[in-house]
């Protein structure tokens, strides 16, 4: 069974927003849900010596994921191969994992009442494809895999680049790796 | 978009007030049923105390973006929501079942209502009431505490915080329905409410000053913002004036005064405050560990009245 995982490599993002766009198209959201944000830090330092860092967020899949635990209805689930979703016609809307979730990354959908999030595009990984998010990234910033395969650029990355987590504190373990 | 709620809105925290007051009502029924004489509360109270939580539980079914599938929320044992829904619908039953043993078999045209001989089921609902009540209670702050992303929210003393409330919520409703229909029995425990709603509302205080001083200089970095919101942010006048002038102060006076009036009125006061230090809990979990440049991006985005985004909704 695969494990996937994603790294952003904030290095190569440049902000262009492509990945935000090419989710909210492909996966239909309305025009105020958005999965996949990239914020910008920065700039900081004194010119010349300035920096500037894109973070793209979205959900983290994480291994110990408080969304699901929290949702009342099994709506909210994590599948072996650790992609974690919603499915839609189980939520009641209760929010309890949008609260739940420390990177705000569900989002309620106020049309039809459910809450919704980034699932790794998994109708596709079951074609064998990679998330829109990945595709469309021309600056290559998004490295999608199975952490569990040693082939894998995921695999090499996470253990040769030495990539963060974010709040890594709150053992919820994520998924989505960052190389700053 | 901004200005579209993203969590937890005001029907969620009347749930947490109705509920808690309605789990506290049950636990004095069940402390004095037990530990100092039977028919010694109001009927009216004991009906109450369940009929409040079934208001809860409406206000709960509202806030859900999907009220009609509400039935979901029971599927989920290792959920704390699933484990209070449970809690509650059993509170509510063991609650109305021990508040009929109180009822007069004249209002129904009878001399007796038979269930009312069985005294071991008496003491057994109102056991079983008191420890549901206790659970109901308690069970929004154990909710909350356990969101770790919140920081205002996390930690055990959100759990001390609701019970408290809850509690002495519960003790002003049962003295107010006592005010409404005196208990039965003579002398029942009407005169020794206030006085305990007065220790408890003291006690309240002293642990909300503590858990903000807490939060201000012990947590993180989140929790401080978190708590300056409460000293001098957005939430601070409505806490300040709302919930610790009016809602405990205030009613921490007039419940130690000799006049039933002014202790109606501070019974009255505590429910206030009981409601209000709820709506600003809740609306402090907006707070949320943000990531990196988070809030910034946040707030560029549109708040959903602008032309462009009209245009696109045509």
């Amino acid at each position: 069974m695969a494990r996937y995982a994603m790294v952003l490599d904030t290095r190569r993002c440049i902000g262009c927003h492509s990945c935000t766009v090419a989710c909210k198209v492909h996966n239909e959201l309305p025009v105020d849900m958005i999965y996949n944000s990239v914020t910008t830090i920065g700039p900081t330092g004194i010119y010349p010596n300035l920096h500037m860092v894109n973070l793209p967020l979205l959900c983290m899949h994480c291994a110990n994921p408080p969304c699901v635990d929290g949702c009342p209805t099994c709506a909210s689930q994590k599948r072996e191969d650790g992609v974690v979703f919603i499915e839609d016609k189980k939520c009641v809307g209760c929010l309890a994992c949008v609260m739940a979730c420390p990177y705000g990354a569900r989002v309620p959908n106020h049309e039809t009442g459910a809450v919704q999030k980034c699932d790794f595009c998994k109708d596709r990984l079951e074609v064998g494809k990679k998330p829109h998010c990945v595709n469309t990234c021309h600056q290559k910033a998004r490295i999608f895999g199975d952490l569990d395969d040693e082939t894998s650029d995921v695999y090499k990355l996470v253990h040769g680049e030495n990539p963060a987590r974010l709040l890594g504190e709150l053992n919820t373990e994520p998924y989505v790796f960052y190389i700053y | 978009m901004k200005n579209k709620h993203q969590g937890w809105g005001w029907m969620l925290a009347v749930d947490f007030f109705f509920a808690g007051m309605g789990g506290g009502m049950l636990v004095i029924a069940g402390i004095v049923e037990l530990f100092i004489g039977e028919g010694r509360t109001s009927l009216v109270g004991n009906l109450l105390g369940p009929v409040f939580m079934c208001i809860g539980c409406i206000f709960l079914v509202f806030e859900l973006g999907r009220p009609f599938q509400s039935w979901r929320v029971f599927m989920n044992p290792k959920a704390i929501l699933t484990a209070g829904a449970w809690i509650m619908s059993v509170a509510i039953v063991v609650g109305l079942a021990y508040a009929s043993f109180g009822l007069n078999p004249a209002w129904f045209g009878m001399e007796k209502l038979f269930w009312q001989d069985w005294n071991a089921a008496r003491k057994f609902l109102s056991a079983v009431g008191l420890l549901t009540g206790l659970v109901v209670a308690t069970y929004p702050g154990v909710l909350l505490s356990r969101h770790k992303g919140r920081p205002f929210w996390v930690g055990p003393g959100m759990i001390t915080l609701f019970l408290l409330s809850s509690i002495v919520t519960g003790v002003a409703a049962q003295f107010l329905s006592g005010l409404l229909l005196p208990p039965v029995a003579f002398p029942g425990v009407m005169q020794a409410l206030p006085a305990l709603a007065g220790g408890l509302l003291f006690f309240q205080l002293v642990i909300w000053i503590g858990y903000i001083w807490v939060k201000r200089t012990g947590g993180t970095e989140a929790e401080a913002a978190s708590a300056q919101r409460w000293i001098d942010g957005d939430i601070s006048a409505s806490f300040k004036s709302i919930v610790m002038l009016l809602g405990t102060i205030a009613p921490l006076i007039l419940l130690l005064q000799s006049s039933l009036i002014a202790q109606a009125v501070g019974a009255l006061l505590v429910l206030l405050g009981g409601v209000s230090i709820r709506c600003l809990v809740v609306r402090a979990g907006s707070d949320r560990t943000w990531l990196p440049g988070e809030q910034k991006y946040k707030n560029r985005l549109p708040f959903g009245d602008e032309a462009f985004l009209k245009a696109w909704n045509k």
